[in-house]
């Protein structure tokens, strides 16, 4: 008795994938032509909706952006603090070597064979 | 927003460390740095910290000069220090000017401006005036 009622699980459960697909496919074949036509009108729709709001290529450079951008505070903070540090690398560099020249042309002023009044006003 | 905040003071702090330092007093300079601002031990201390700074980057290229160029630069020291910072921009730009002219014409230039220059000594000697010097084509 509990066999018989376990049977329809137990089939549903044992039955191939190749088995489903034949079954589906004649159950199709007896679908009349109204309603293949509704089905197909409707796939279509579907997938030209689908093609619409994500194509391919914005998919993939967007995905891409959002790789790159900080997605927690951490990261946020990450990101400035990086940011920051190569801000304040660029100004000490630039610092660096504007008072490199001026030390290097203060030197060559004072020490020229012309005198300095030449150069002052 | 917090740590935003102290970013941003960190910042501050960082590019703004060479225009924030204390003055250096001259007693604290190195030997090689007291030889080389020699002319300017008397007002080295109420100098303003950026000249001192710039003056102490000078003044690390003193031991590689020759003895003459020592001698100018120790010369000219104290007149360099007494002027305004607009004016020794001035001079920097007139100095970066004159180094573009060619060659030959700077070299006379510097004649015209010795020649003058010993018309000056002949005539504070003489207590005559001397004539120009003629300029050169």
């Amino acid at each position: 008795m509990n066999t018989n009622t376990n049977l329809p699980n137990e089939n549903s459960r044992h039955i191939a994938p190749e088995r489903i697909a034949q079954l589906l496919t004649r159950a199709a074949q007896q679908l009349d032509d109204n309603t293949v036509t509704a089905l197909r009108h409707a796939r279509n729709v579907a997938l030209q909706r689908q093609s619409l709001s994500e194509p391919v290529f914005a998919l993939s450079t967007g995905h891409s952006i959002r790789w790159l951008l900080p997605h927690s505070t951490h990261q946020w903070m990450a990101a400035i603090i990086l940011f920051v540090a190569i801000l304040f690398g660029g100004v000490s560099y630039w610092q660096h070597t504007h008072e490199n020249d001026l030390s290097h042309l203060d030197t060559a002023i004072l020490t020229d064979d012309l005198p300095l009044e030449v150069f002052v006003d | 927003m917090r740590n935003l905040a102290i970013i941003a003071f960190l910042l501050l702090g960082l590019t703004s460390t060479p225009a924030g330092a204390a003055t250096t007093s001259w007693r604290s300079l190195t030997p090689a740095q007291q030889e080389a601002l020699a002319p300017l031990s008397q007002q080295w201390d109420s100098l303003p910290e950026q000249q001192q700074h710039r003056m102490l980057k000078t003044a690390k290229r003193y031991p590689n000069l020759t003895p003459e160029q020592k001698s100018r630069f120790r010369d000219r020291l104290e007149a360099w220090s007494k002027l305004t910072p607009e004016q020794r921009d001035a001079a920097r730009e007139k100095y970066r000017a004159f180094s573009k002219v060619p060659a030959e014409k700077r070299e006379q230039v510097k004649r015209m401006v010795r020649q003058n220059q010993e018309a000056k000594v002949q005539q504070s000697a003489s207590g005559v005036p001397a004539a120009p010097p003629p300029l050169q084509p």
